[in-house]
């Protein structure tokens, strides 16, 4: 499923307009990227969690060609899905 | 880093302040959006939001494991995993200097 799938049975299942589907569905979203952005923890009871990791630069080494590279400190997010989510996968 | 935590009740808040519907239906939307979401995963394997990531849903096969209190070997059973892969719009948003 995709984004505009997920907005479709959203609406459909709760006689909602596609536009506030969609405006439910992309707040979700956002909100969850912009804390996120801002570095806080994002938890959703019975769906998972958020935390943005940092990673400090290195040198590293392209190794096709043997150049040296400085790879750039970078932050990503992590997932840890909730307890009900993984049971609910598994069922 | 702050130690501020985004819940379910500010996502439920943020839409509110944006639609004309009482607080009580928009946290029933939200509830079911999950449970939507949950049915995609689980069925489809992979749900996919464009500019965010993808939740993927993959097999772990049975292993051997150990009780390390007692030693004992088990077999853990086979089981599906859940893992968050990240769209590249979000992470240059993450990482907006490169």
């Amino acid at each position: 499923m995709n984004k505009s799938e997920l907005i479709k049975t959203l609406a459909e299942k709760n006689n909602l307009h596609v536009d506030e589907a969609s405006l439910i569905v992309n707040t979700f979203f956002d909100s969850i990227k912009n804390s996120l952005v801002k570095g806080e923890r994002v938890e959703i009871r019975g769906f998972g969690s958020f935390k943005v990791k940092d990673y400090g630069g290195y040198t590293g080494r392209n190794p096709k060609t043997g150049d040296v590279v400085d790879v750039h400190p970078k932050k990503l997010p992590f997932f840890r899905p909730g307890k009900e989510l993984k049971e609910y996968v598994n069922k | 880093m702050s130690s501020k935590t985004l819940t379910k009740a500010d996502i439920v808040d943020a839409i509110y302040e944006q639609m004309s519907r009482n607080r009580a239906e928009v946290k029933t939307h939200v509830e079911s959006l999950l449970d939507i979401m949950k049915q995609s995963v689980k069925k489809d394997h992979s749900l996919l939001i464009s500019g965010f990531g993808k939740f993927d849903a993959y097999d772990k096969k049975a292993r051997k494991g150990r009780n390390p209190q007692t030693n004992q070997t088990i077999v853990l059973p086979p089981r599906k995993v859940v893992v968050f892969r990240l769209s590249r719009k979000f992470r240059s948003e993450l990482n907006p200097q490169g």
